[in-house]
């Protein structure tokens, strides 16, 4: 095998193949930062395309794309409040309050360099250990997926912002976004109204754009002639060079990178998931928590490592069981497919050079990802914030307006996502969180399939859900997670009195 | 007297292009409506088809696919139900899916919403076990079946597609229950059998080809073994009568003019002798079966009755 992945190396190199891992890097940069274009999107418009293209260079850009475009959401996510993709809101958390302290563009350098270890920790995994990480997948069955969904959204409203009761009715919120469309056993359409546009479900990039950019883009028109706040001038950039040995983050790296691939390979997560668990732990076991969410550069490390980390790694999944572990994953599955490349277990002897040679592509895309991205970052998108807010604001309505309605080419979307604004917007000013409105909708449907699927398994007995190893591990996490915090408070307060 | 001769001129243009469009169909490019979107197996077989469509019709034709993804491909389909039967808007047409949800819900074509072009893919039905549960024989498994009846889990895509209705082929023929575990596509419902969270599974043919290994595949619902993996016996070697797959082909709008049909039927039936097309639908996991005009059309009016059938004795929602 080892042989095989060397064998793949020239082709990797040949100038067309390597061409389109740099197309794809910054087109991937530019579609993340947008907020409404998605990575699964831009590979979506790209598959028909690719029936033409040597396999290579196709899978090449896929690689790219997806790569350039899980950095790419931080750019907005750091400069506007404005998460680009659904798995840059946790970066959300520090990097705006970075930006507005005048240190956007060490946030973003943060950034840039936490994705590209991210990815290079994801391909190598890939690389080296696809096999053994696929019989990891096999042990989730139904009933496990269910408590991994369940562990997901106990942690984002436990661990997350200070007031539980909050977060769970914004959970709550999007696990009933989740309800609506098909039923996913017996296909009856809920709460569709008879539309015929609701039937697959509500598309999480209009939930995520109404929700995060409509809000704070009403911020930017409503100070419309305030000159403070952000701008490049104030960015406090210095090159990447001068920037790296501030940060020291190895122990949130590792860790990051540790439970991206991890949350890659289970089917349905994703890199949103990632960035909030990455987030948390980071925070947890930080020596100053208070610090964080007001601008520290750590928290924006923590949720820049795990989303970029779950990028190869989810192909694991896809590649060897057909099962792709997220959304663009599921989309380069297509694109595999039209280059007759089938997954399963032959696939990696059938056609190893292009298997490995794909490969090597997603690490050469994550180094990229540090040499294109951190100057791209800088001297071109963060210049966006010198434009007056009147037009800034206008600019970024446009893109969303496009950015949704691409996505099926209808204005039905564009009218949903204008409510999900106006929503967003009074959630916003009561101080209810978004994150688990975002969660709520991902890990809320896995959840209810997965429960109904495994109750079917046990013929309707609820403690098919507890038999396993598993199961049971992922129930005491969960167990902990709700009851932690209170205990640890408790324990605190009882020695306070002693 | 100007009068006049503006009115036959019009006359007069109107029969050349009447005769035109007679003569040489195909003079524009020819839109393909796919239900799902780019990369999905229906897509594949519309893109990998489309040259060779194009050959055959000869005179530089042009063939261009358009994804309408969503509801299972009821919005694409419809789409096509209702276009201009002109000749220059197609469809692909999935069996027995496309039948199944005119039953299931309200749909905005029917039967005869559609001229039947041509069936190209016929993905037979497969019985699979998980190593885990032992029965690594059609015997055996039936005796499971009906000692514990409704014991055995089987995994399958969707209720209401072809993995459901070959299920209840088998239920009917043999007079067994099992416990149905419709996961959302395939590839999880796959993944469970591997991981032995399913007892068993009732997939196609082009998606266990891979996992032969790691999956005991007791039978092919064929009546001949299949081209695709000649190593896999039938059902009806082994004694049962079970027949059923997962079809994919294209149609027109209904009212279709006489002499573009019977090109487009010309160029479809072509198809099946042509080795170049053969190997590439073979390299897509696409195993081959053309039927053409009033037969693809008698086809789907059998699983229409099938499904319809079913649906009475045992609704699937």
């Amino acid at each position: 095998m080892y042989s095989d992945l060397l064998h793949a190396l020239p082709d990797v190199f040949a100038w067309t193949n390597f061409a389109a891992v740099v197309i794809g890097v910054i087109a991937g940069i530019v579609v993340g930062a947008m907020p409404g274009l998605s990575a699964t999107m831009a590979i979506s418009v790209l598959v028909p395309f690719t029936f033409g293209l040597e396999p290579l260079v196709a899978l090449g850009l896929m690689a790219g794309i997806y790569n350039g475009a899980m950095y790419g959401g931080a750019i907005p996510a750091v400069l506007l409040r404005i998460p680009g993709t659904p798995a840059a809101v946790a970066t959300t958390f520090d990097g705006y309050p970075m930006a507005q302290k005048g240190e956007g563009g060490f946030a973003l350098q943060v950034a840039v360099v936490s994705s590209s270890i991210g990815g290079i920790a994801s391909a190598f995994a890939l690389m080296l250990l696809a096999p053994p990480l696929s019989k990891v997948t096999l042990l989730f069955g139904p009933s496990e997926v269910f408590w991994v969904a369940v562990f997901g959204l106990a942690s984002i409203i436990f661990l997350l912002g200070g007031n539980p009761i909050k977060g769970l009715i914004s959970a709550c919120f999007g696990v009933f976004v989740s309800v609506i469309g098909s039923d996913p056993i017996y296909g009856n359409d809920r709460f569709t109204f008879g539309q015929l546009e609701m039937l697959d479900g509500i598309n999480i990039v209009i939930l995520l754009v109404g929700l995060y950019a409509l809000p704070p883009v009403i911020d930017l028109l409503e100070t419309p002639l305030k000159t403070d706040g952000v701008n490049s001038s104030k960015l406090g950039t210095e090159p990447i060079w001068k920037a790296l040995p501030r940060m020291n983050y190895w122990k949130t790296w590792l860790r990051g990178s540790f439970l991206g691939i991890w949350i890659g390979i289970l089917p349905g997560a994703g890199g949103s998931m990632a960035a909030f668990m990455s987030y948390n732990e980071a925070r947890r076991t930080s020596k100053h928590p208070e610090t964080w969410g007001e601008g520290e550069p750590e928290g924006v490390a923590a949720a820049e490592v795990a989303n970029n980390a779950d990028t190869a790694s989810a192909l694991i999944p896809a590649l060897t069981l057909g099962i792709p572990g997220t959304a663009v994953a599921a989309v380069m599955l297509g694109g595999l497919l039209v280059h007759g490349l089938q997954p399963g277990p032959m696939l990696f002897r059938d056609n190893p050079d292009i298997v490995f040679g794909f490969m090597w592509q997603f690490l050469f895309g994550a180094i990229l990802l540090v040499l294109l991205g951190g100057s791209l970052a800088t001297n071109s998108f963060a210049r966006l914030l010198n434009l007056p807010r009147p037009l800034l604001g206008s600019v970024i309505i446009v893109l969303m307006l496009i950015g949704v309605y691409s996505i099926h080419g209808r204005m039905f979307d564009v009218y949903l996502m204008l409510g999900f604004g106006a929503i967003g917007w009074v959630m916003d000013r009561l101080k209810f969180p978004l994150p688990p409105v975002v969660l709520g909708l991902i890990l809320g449907g896995f959840a209810e399939e997965n429960l109904r699927l495994a109750l079917r398994i046990g013929r309707g007995d609820p403690l098919v859900l507890f038999q396993n190893t598993t199961s049971l591990i992922l129930v005491a996490l969960t167990v902990a997670v709700v009851v932690g915090p209170t205990l640890k408070k408790r324990f605190i307060d009882s020695r306070k009195k002693a | 007297m100007l009068n006049i001769f503006k009115k036959s001129a019009i006359a007069g243009a109107m029969i050349l292009s009447a005769g035109a469009a007679l003569a040489e169909y195909p003079e524009k490019p020819i839109e393909v409506i796919v239900g799902y979107s780019a990369g999905g197996g229906t897509d594949v077989m519309a893109r990998t088809a489309a040259p060779f469509i194009e050959k055959y019709l000869g005179d530089g034709a042009s063939l261009v696919v358009k994804n309408m993804p969503g509801a299972s491909g009821q919005i694409g389909v419809t789409e096509a139900a209702n276009a201009d039967p002109d000749g220059y808007t197609l469809g692909t047409f999935n069996l027995p899916g496309m039948m199944a949800r005119t039953i299931d819900r309200e749909a905005g074509y029917d039967r005869d919403s559609f001229t039947y072009l041509a069936n190209v893919v016929n993905d037979p039905n497969v019985i699979v076990t998980s190593k885990e549960s032992g029965l690594d024989t059609l015997d055996k498994l039936l005796e499971e079946a009906k000692a514990n009846p409704l014991a055995v889990t089987v995994g399958m895509s969707s209720l209401g597609g072809d993995d459901h209705f070959a299920l209840i082929k088998l239920q009917q023929a043999t007079d067994t229950e099992y416990t149905i575990v419709p996961f959302k596509g395939s590839a999880p419902a796959r993944t469970a059998l591997l991981g032995g969270h399913v007892a068993m599974g009732i997939l196609n043919i082009s998606e266990v080809a891979e996992f032969q290994d790691q999956l005991n595949v007791l039978g092919v619902a064929t009546n001949e073994r299949s081209q695709f993996a000649p190593d896999l016996p039938t059902f009806k070697e082994q004694g049962l009568d079970l027949v059923n797959g997962s079809m994919r082909g294209f149609i027109a709008p209904a009212g279709l003019p006489e002499d573009v049909q019977a090109k487009l039927i010309d160029a479809f039936s072509q198809l099946s002798d042509d080795q170049e097309f053969l190997d590439a639908m073979a390299a897509t996991a696409n195993p081959i079966e053309v039927v053409t005009g009033e037969e693809f059309k008698q086809l789907t009016s059998d699983l229409y009755d099938l499904a319809n059938s079913v649906w009475q004795t045992t609704p699937w929602n």
